[in-house]
């Protein structure tokens, strides 16, 4: 698939200078898919609780209302409140943020890093290639909740172990993908042309071999971001990832657990909401992907 | 089995995998067990429960059946009871702890004296008693026609191995230290067994009701699998992690009893699971919930739920031997930030009963005294105090808490009260063996540690209080108290022990690094169609025998 993009994209003399033309026309083909706009609005959607949050939320995420425990959903509660008599809505919309803050920064650093590794053991191959791939190799072998839960039984449950764990469970992933396109183009005319000429190492990966690179990357970001945000929600459920009181979705699954025949609304409402994001971010993930294979067409 | 059934083996597989081997599981199963909570999930704890008595009392006894041969039980009706019980694990008397195991283990094996609802001695297989004026000798007559279901009667030779079984040092039973103060168990004859004293224990009858002390056959060598005792109840087959049947012992000493003929204890690893295992028809009984599920069932036709105060406890508490809790004014800031009835509200749902500061609750009724007032709730001093104590910009501290219970909301409902009052807590909620795991729990500054039901007050005062004592966590030591509890310990004199009790309730809410937000209640439910079910505060201390078909 990848080898597909690369083939295509160079042959249109799109990805080898930058294009912007490219982008545009990607932009323009998810929102021309109904499937892939309607992903698009709902991260959009959610990106904008993540910013304006505090402003929409009617309360506190910790408030808790007295007298007012397992109140079905109502004009002043919309999503109704929890045992503990916190409004369910403004935790929910408050949680985004947080959701956004682990996910997105931990799939950031991982396709960085990732990104980084990649390209350089690939490019550059040998032994060094060899011990890194096949060291990743070895840790991709183990499923990704259980590396999660072994990582954090050793370095203990907070928010900042939980970015770490992402950032370690989805570094290899992104690696193996570039290294993957590299390897493609490695061997082909103008990468050969550009050592001819005398360029640097980083001229050559950041300006001839990273465009290539980019929409398989932004693909992969996306899916990893979906992923990521499963795993959060996961390591939540499971009472390792955040601590409460904090607004976190799937701990708030977890605290909901045993109240679903007394206040199923305070258990579906966030276990909604993360199947709902997930879904968006699956949707336009989808969508960059046909995208910017088909050149936008 | 549903699939929150599976899901939550598979939590519990993963958690366990996780955090295994901070702690041995059996080193694990024998803290729980002193701490007389059930080891695995300890929602013994997910209760409170208000001053109501269970809606059923048991008929002692009943109507005393001449047993019939053709009388399938000696109670009268054909009936099966199914009860879902947590996955017992050990079965051998002297080691068995969780709910679970006591319950299925005192259906077999019966105990010398028992304690009934009301937290009095009564007789089981000893049927009278009598104690020396020095309160050095215990002299117990057995009953008559008590026979081990090998069809040999019980003998007072039985009675006193089992006991020698126990106190052996050389056994390493976790039972040899509640009985380090007994220097000789003697059959009298067969009928008659003499326990002697190295000096007087005013709670030695309850000593001897300890939840381990069943009585075995002498010489049993196999203890946790022959199942070989006078009980009401015969083991017909034993699945391992599935479920045990048993058949009515129609030899049973007790007239009347077992209630029904057939006894089927089905085993379900999380307690969710067996409250759906009750509303979808499955079984007859479950014990031991999430408070949530119990308000769930109360809601249910068919079903009669029940809850009854207990002495357990969930404690907060602070180290008071270095900073900050060796400062008073941060224990006293803590205790005026804290709102006991808002917690009690708000944690456990207002089941059980409003705590006081200390372990000597509302149940011990000779003992329980609300001469000393507790402060009411006051942030803004609470603040001055934390300022006076150096702490003018806030304190900050990590509470950690273990994940069983209710003792997550208790720890998010505290954080949020503290707050106001500039106390800024980082809750850090902990699997079980881990929060107890390398005795962290006696090592952290703030915790909140789950304090199952006991039947006396001294037990708390002696294990969590003393100065030195193997489980003080908040590390307390006053001399007051100490000479105190001392004196409550030992003294045959009723009236001195009171107002020694007394004085330790005014010591502890003026100046206890702890805080007793509340008592919780044991929750437990039934199906409709039966009677004589008695939810006791241990709930595995529950009498099935007791239980019969109504009508």
């Amino acid at each position: 698939m990848a080898l597909e993009t690369v083939e295509r994209g160079i042959g249109d003399g799109a990805l080898t200078g930058g294009a912007p033309g490219a982008w545009q026309r990607a932009l323009r083909a998810i929102w021309g898919r109904p499937t892939s706009a309607i992903g698009a609005a709902i991260v959009l959607l959610f990106v904008a609780l993540a910013l304006f949050g505090p402003l929409i939320a009617p309360y506190r995420a910790t408030d808790q209302l007295p007298g007012a425990r397992w109140l079905p959903p109502s004009r002043e509660h919309f999503f109704g409140t929890d045992r503990l008599g916190r409004d369910v809505f403004s935790r929910v919309v408050l949680g985004t943020r947080d959701i956004f803050a682990l996910a997105g920064a931990g799939t950031l650093v991982a396709v960085a890093l990732g990104t980084g590794i990649g390209l350089v053991t690939a490019y550059r191959g040998g032994w060094v290639e060899e011990l890194t791939f096949r060291s990743f190799d070895g840790l991709l072998a183990i499923p990704a909740l259980l590396l999660a839960l072994m990582l954090l039984g050793t370095v203990g449950p907070s928010r900042q172990s939980v970015l770490l764990v992402i950032v370690l469970v989805y570094t290899p992933i992104v690696a193996r993908v570039v290294r993957s396109v590299v390897l493609a183009i490695k061997p082909r005319g103008f990468i050969e042309a550009a050592r001819m000429r005398g360029e640097t190492l980083g001229y050559i990966l950041g300006r001839e071999i990273l465009p290539s690179v980019l929409p398989a990357l932004t693909v992969e970001a996306a899916l990893r971001f979906s992923y990521a945000i499963f795993l959060v929600a996961s390591l939540g459920f499971l009472g390792v990832g955040v601590q409460p009181p904090a607004p976190d979705w799937g701990l708030m699954v977890l605290e909901a657990r045993n109240d679903v025949a007394l206040a199923p609304w305070s258990l579906y409402f966030p276990a909604g909401s993360i199947a709902l994001l997930v879904v968006g971010v699956n949707l336009l993930a989808d969508g960059l992907r046909r995208a910017l294979q088909h050149g936008g067409g | 089995m549903s699939v929150r059934d599976a899901d939550d083996r598979i939590i519990q597989a993963a958690r366990r995998d996780v955090f295994a081997a901070r702690l041995s599981r059996r080193e694990f199963m024998r803290l729980m067990s002193a701490l007389g909570l059930s080891a695995g999930a300890a929602a013994l704890a997910a209760c409170g429960g208000a001053a109501t008595p269970a809606p059923t009392a048991a008929p002692p006894g009943g109507a005393p059946a001449t047993a019939a041969p053709t009388a399938p039980a000696p109670g009268g009706a054909v009936a099966t009871l199914r009860v879902a019980t947590e996955i017992p694990v050990q079965l051998d008397p002297a080691l068995a702890s969780s709910d679970a195991e006591i319950l299925i283990l005192h259906s077999i094996y019966d105990y010398l004296v028992d304690i009934n609802a009301r937290n009095e001695i009564v007789p089981r297989l000893a049927r009278e008693w009598q104690v020396s004026d020095d309160g050095l000798t215990y002299t117990l007559r057995l009953a008559e026609g008590a026979t081990f279901h090998d069809g040999s009667p019980l003998t007072a030779a039985d009675v006193a191995w089992t006991f020698n079984r126990l106190r052996d040092p050389s056994l390493q039973l976790p039972t040899a230290d509640l009985y380090a103060g007994v220097t000789a168990v003697e059959a009298d004859g067969d009928g008659t067994v003499v326990f002697t004293l190295s000096q007087p224990n005013p709670f030695f009858l309850y000593d001897l009701s300890d939840n381990r002390a069943l009585v075995l056959k002498a010489e049993t060598t196999d203890a946790a699998t022959s199942f070989n005792g006078t009980g009401p109840f015969k083991v017909a087959e034993y699945r391992p992690e599935n479920r045990m049947t048993l058949v009515a012992n129609e030899n049973y000493f007790v007239a009347g009893k077992p209630g029904v003929a057939n006894l089927e204890l089905i085993f379900f690893a999380d307690q969710a699971a067996a409250v759906d295992a009750l509303r979808g028809g499955q079984v007859d009984i479950a014990m031991r919930m999430p408070t949530p599920l119990f308000e769930t069932l109360r809601r249910e036709p068919g079903l009669t739920a029940v809850q009854v105060p207990t002495n357990g406890f969930d404690l907060v508490r602070l180290r008071s031997d270095r900073e900050p809790g060796n400062k008073p004014e941060v224990i006293q800031a803590l205790k005026l930030a804290t709102d006991r009835q808002a917690i009690f509200e708000t944690v456990t749902l207002g089941l059980g009963a409003v705590g006081r500061d200390s372990p000597i609750g509302p149940l011990f009724a000779a003992y329980y005294s609300e001469e000393t007032p507790i402060p009411p709730r006051d942030p803004a001093r609470a603040r001055d105090l934390l300022a006076q104590a150096g702490y003018a910009n806030g304190l900050k501290l990590d509470l950690h808490v273990p994940d069983s219970g209710d003792r997550p909301d208790l720890a998010v409902v505290l954080k949020e009260q503290w707050a106001e009052a500039g106390i800024d807590v980082n809750v850090i909620v902990e699997p079980e063996s881990v929060y107890y795991g390398e005795n962290g729990w006696l090592e952290v500054d703030l915790g909140i540690t789950g304090w199952g039901s006991r039947p006396v007050p001294q037990f708390y005062l002696d294990v969590m209080l003393v100065t030195g004592a193997k489980w003080n966590e908040s590390h307390f030591s006053d001399a007051e108290f100490d000479e105190l509890a001392a004196r409550a310990g030992s003294t045959l004199d009723e009236a001195e022990r009171v107002a020694a009790y007394r004085e330790i309730q005014r010591i502890l809410i003026e100046r206890g690094p702890i805080i007793v937000p509340y008592f919780f209640a044991a929750l437990g439910a039934i199906r409709n169609g039966f009677e004589g079910f008695e939810l006791r505060p241990f709930p595995g201390r529950t009498d099935l025998a007791a239980i019969r078909a109504a009508g």
